[in-house]
């Protein structure tokens, strides 16, 4: 195929040449870092593929074919589906507070049948694509500093008190923090940014000492000073340390990490499976899997560049932010930099859920580079 | 990357701010990223060795495991005290564990009845997690190995193997060795007391202490020091393996050698039989303790597998005490075998021992008759008649003339009224009563305090305040006899981890004039004469050809019979007198010297001299140079050939088993 060639009319909306236009480096890059997740999985379960390496492997084959496809989808669709999903999603919340299960203290999960999930995880997306849809039809004049600000404050603002009052302070915090990064990247004056800033700064310390659960002040707390209660709940972040820093520079060796392989380090099929890697494989491992990480987050990125469509522009940008919001709060916390809050590495860790939302996420940012030359219309309420 | 060859431009004002923004969130990315491989590089880089520290005190536990106690011998090397392996059941409680289903699978293997299996539950419930609960002790080897090999299947059930505490000898020495036992919190509160912290190997379910005697007082020589074992354990503290190349060996305990001899021990517990008392045997060249004996006595192998209420009531409830030593612990007066004291004070006072006194049956002073045991009186009497007929009369009247400070300067200088370092605890003074004693024992009673004349009297005859113990008169027998008329001390403990203590023999001479001691001693041996007819001939032939025994007897009265009765000879048991026996041997060359207490034996001549005579036999039948003196080489059989032997097979390389 020519350059030329993708220039006719229509060429564009071929389905082979819409693969060849998909990210192939992206989709290694993602294979690699679940392969290594996967390899981890198989050594912390004795070198065995049950209970989770096979299974890692095949949901994220599953998921790699579900971005595919969802790649495939024209991004005038996500647009016309953005407020849809975003409504949805509130909806769910609701509907979890209302009638959701409670497991382990907390009203997460939604229960459909046999199947059950946490509505926390469609607002992830959801917000993303809301904001993006919103700000598609804002000038930039608006979108700096204006009344109008208060729309997506409120599309933020609702959520984000639903799913902390589930209570989950850290997905109410990922997507506070992902709107907050479209709204910064839609063109947020630096004032309003860094009087925000300084009113987070100014509310936090109240509301950890007031307006936490005890097990959540615990955490903070512990985290400030591990040592304080080294077999409580310091236990978590003293154990990720050992881990990560007794495995020196080349680690201990492929199933030779004692520290995940006799159980003390907690978690460490999901949310310390960096730990895992980084006792195992050291430095040189851990090092390898940030290039991987920074790979994707910065081709994500690029996406975003890519795109003629603002709405493409914020919701791949969006999207990213989500990943490396991940990325960098789970890297801090196994690495006692921030308090244990039940973020996962994505890909990495043992888990669907965070998978399925990572990956319909990344579905959105390869249809955003698929589709990046297409008109978006910014007609008021229209439908594709 | 495939480029459009016309490039759309969409230049607005929103793209070129998303731009700029763009680049913050990629540049936050990518400080984030950046920063988390700092403090990887701090923690993996800077800092590993500590986390390597931590982690590996995570995975590796020191289990601490008491060292092999070490092996109490006699002089000759036989084992008293030593070490076998028990085979041990113990279950713990664990996570996910159903204890009570546990038990009842262990009942198909060893005798577990149900009100044991209930017990054992409680206990395992009440003990911290994972603290090992013994179940059984000393399994048989088909059961160990039958458990050991169902275990994995077994949560929280170990079976391992433990050394056990054994005393050969069973009661014979029970006294002097005493046992080994758990630690109790007693035995830790009696450390933290001293201001000392309690080893912890002391909380190893193993573990036995020292609880008397030998093993108690020399318990931190004998413990040695604990080694211990390198396992991986995991999270939930759970071993997982045993590195044992990690071990930290233990290092066994010291052997401790007694001068005790096993064969005059077991002989003289056999000699007491059904009696009560105590009898303590000396080298009196060395000092060396040959035989220290208390009976009745107990098993203490009983001791360390744990007594039962019920054992422990039969024993304690005895009238004739079996757990008290006789030896060191039980005070008796010594009756006639002080008179040998009396007349040693006698000598001192300057009087002559061929002074006579007359006695017709007794004596009468202030007011009161004073008894001479034999009721028809013994005549003209010197000082070695005296001793050889034991007359009472004689010494009642030469003790007004001697006094009491002068008695007991003597009794002192023998050892008596003191206790001996030899070793293990549990001596008693005694009491060797003089005016200055009396006035500070009654410093409350001031009408008590005089000494009044009349306790001369029943004080030469070693009765009145005057207690002594069994070793004492030993002691003070061993020093009569001792041939370079030396302050003998006894001692108990020959050696310690090859480290010999000091000899008792290095001790400073007698205050008294050779001849006043020989004086003593020809009394001694002619209360054994059968020519001289001594009060103790017919029971102090040793049999042995010339080699003669001396010695003295003695019968305490334990009430006065003033009041009516049976005279000590006869009644209930514990009114009855003791009879004592004091004696060495052979006469001319003293090695050996006893004392023999009966407690409430009646007579010294019926009761202890008999005794004392087997123990005393044992004793030289033993001795290798006085054997040879007598022995004579057996003669050699002549060798018949035997025709058949031709026919077996050479056994010239058959190895030989023990």
């Amino acid at each position: 195929m020519t350059v030329s060639a993708l220039t006719r009319p229509g060429e564009r909306d071929r389905l082979i040449v819409k693969l060849a236009e998909l990210d192939w480096v992206f989709v290694l890059v993602l294979s690699l870092i679940a392969g290594a997740g996967a390899l981890m999985l198989f050594s912390i379960a004795g070198s065995s593929w049950t209970p989770w390496a096979a299974a890692h492997v095949a949901r994220f084959g599953i998921c790699l074919l579900l971005m595919i496809a969802l790649a495939m989808i024209d991004i005038r669709v996500w647009f016309a589906l953005a407020y849809p999903v975003y409504g949805l999603g509130l909806l769910l919340l609701v509907a979890v507070e209302a009638v959701g299960d409670v497991r382990l203290g907390a009203q997460r999960w939604l229960s459909i049948g046999s199947f059950s999930f946490q509505p926390s995880e469609v607002m992830k997306l959801g917000i993303v694509l809301a904001l993006a849809r919103l700000y598609h039809g804002v000038s930039a004049e608006r979108a700096r500093l204006s009344w109008w600000l208060l729309v997506p404050a409120l599309m933020i603002g609702v959520p984000v008190l639903l799913v902390a009052h589930q209570p989950d302070l850290g997905t109410a915090m990922l997507i506070a923090l992902t709107g907050g990064a479209i709204v910064m990247l839609a063109g947020l004056s630096w004032k309003v940014i860094g009087a925000a800033l300084a009113g987070a700064l100014a509310v936090i310390p109240p509301f950890v000492m007031f307006g936490m659960h005890e097990y959540q002040r615990q955490r903070v707390l512990t985290f400030l000073d591990p040592e304080s209660d080294p077999s409580g709940s310091g236990y978590h972040i003293l154990q990720s340390m050992i881990a990560l820093g007794s495995g020196g520079l080349l680690g201990k060796g492929y199933g030779l990490g004692s520290q995940s392989q006799l159980n003390f380090l907690p978690e460490k099929q999901t949310d310390f499976i960096f730990a895992t890697l980084a006792e195992e494989f050291g430095f040189v491992g851990c090092v390898s899997l940030l290039v991987l990480y920074a790979a994707a987050i910065f081709m994500a990125l690029r996406t975003s560049y890519l795109s003629h469509s603002h709405f493409g522009r914020l919701a791949a940008a969006g999207v990213t932010a989500t990943f490396t919001l991940y990325v960098l709060i789970n890297g801090a916390m196994v690495m006692g930099l921030a308090p244990v809050v039940g973020v996962p590495m994505p890909m990495l860790s043992y888990g669907g859920t965070v998978m399925l939302t990572v990956m319909i996420g990344f579905g959105l940012v390869q249809s955003v580079r698929v589709h990046r030359y297409a008109e978006v219309t910014s007609g008021k309420g229209s439908f594709v | 990357m495939t480029q459009p060859a016309i490039f759309f431009a969409e230049v607005n004002e929103r793209q070129g701010l998303f731009h700029r923004r763009a680049i913050l969130l990629g540049a936050f990315a990518g400080i984030g990223i950046s920063a988390l491989g700092a403090r990887l590089a701090y923690l993996q880089l800077f800092e590993t060795q500590r986390y390597e520290k931590l982690a590996t005190s995570n995975q590796f536990n020191f289990k601490l495991a008491p060292a092999p106690r070490g092996v109490i011998v006699d002089r000759n090397g036989a084992v008293l005290a030593a070490n076998r392996p028990n085979f041990r059941l113990m279950v713990a409680r664990d996570k996910g564990m159903d204890t009570e289903a546990t038990l009842k699978t262990l009942a198909s293997f060893v005798p577990l009845d149900d009100a044991r299996q209930r017990r054992l539950l409680k206990d395992i419930h009440n003990a911290p997690k994972r603290a090992p609960v013994p179940v059984m002790e000393d399994m048989s080897w088909e059961q160990f190995s039958a458990i050991n090999v169902r275990a994995p299947e077994l949560p929280g059930v170990t079976a391992d193997v433990g050394e056990v505490r054994v005393y050969p000898h069973g009661g014979a020495f029970a006294h002097v060795i005493g046992y080994v036992a758990k630690v109790n919190k007693d035995d830790i509160d009696a450390i933290g007391k001293a201001g000392g912290v309690p080893d912890p190997i002391m909380l190893h379910p193993g573990f036995r202490i020292g609880k008397q005697g030998v093993e108690k007082a020399l318990d931190a020589e004998l413990r040695g020091r604990p080694g211990a074992h390198k396992v991986e354990v995991d999270a939930n503290g759970r071993e997982v393996g045993h590195d044992v190349d990690g071990d930290i060996p233990a290092v066994p305990g010291d052997e401790v050698q007694l001068t005790l001899d096993v064969d005059i021990q077991n002989r003289a517990l056999e000699v007491f039989g059904e009696e009560s008392g105590g009898a303590v045997m000396m080298d009196c060249r060395t000092g060396d303790i040959l035989c220290m004996s208390s009976a009745p006595s107990f098993d203490a192998n009983r001791f360390v597998r744990g007594l039962t209420g019920a054992e422990y009531r039969a024993l304690s409830g005895y009238e004739r005490k079996p757990l008290l030593d006789k030896c060191l612990t039980g005070l008796y007066p010594p009756g006639s075998t002080f008179k040998t004291m009396t007349a040693l004070a006698v000598l001192m006072a300057g009087i002559d021992p061929e002074a006579r006194v007359s006695c017709g049956g007794g004596m009468n002073f202030g007011g009161r008759y004073f008894h001479c045991h034999k009721r028809g009186g013994h005549g003209s009497q010197n000082l070695h008649d005296a001793i050889k007929n034991s007359c009472d009369t004689y010494f009642y009247s030469m003790s007004l003339r001697v006094g009491p400070d002068r008695i007991a300067q003597a009794a002192r200088a023998f050892g008596l009224g003191q206790t001996f370092d030899i070793g293990i605890p549990g001596q008693k003074k005694g009491i060797v009563p003089d005016p200055a004693w009396k006035k500070r024992y009654f410093s409350k009673n001031e009408a008590q305090q005089p000494w009044w004349p009349g306790e001369n009297l029943s004080y030469a005859i070693g009765q009145g305040y005057l207690q002594v113990n069994c070793l004492q008169l030993a002691v003070m027998t061993a020093r009569l006899a001792n041939r370079e008329y030396k302050a003998l001390n006894p001692r108990l403990i020959k050696s310690v981890g090859g480290k010999e203590r000091p000899r008792g023999s290095d001790a400073p001479d007698l205050p008294f004039p050779r001849e006043h001691i020989d004086r003593v001693r020809a009394g001694m041996a002619a209360v054994t004469d059968q020519s001289q007819g001594g009060t103790a001939w017919r029971a102090s032939q040793l049999g042995l050809g010339n080699i003669l025994m001396a010695g003295k007897t003695g019968t305490a009265q334990v009430r006065n019979y003033d009041s009516g009765g049976s005279r000590g000879k006869g009644g209930t048991w514990g009114l009855r007198d003791h009879g004592l026996f004091v004696a060495f041997a052979p006469i001319d060359q003293p090695r050996y010297a006893i004392a023999v207490i009966v407690q409430h034996g009646m007579g010294g001549s019926t009761a202890a001299a008999p005794r004392a005579r087997e123990i005393m036999r044992t004793a030289l039948l033993k001795d290798p140079e006085l054997i040879s003196g007598i022995q004579k080489p057996l003669p050699m059989p002549e060798i018949i050939p035997d025709t058949e032997l031709d026919t077996v097979p050479a056994v010239s390389n058959v190895e030989r088993t023990i």
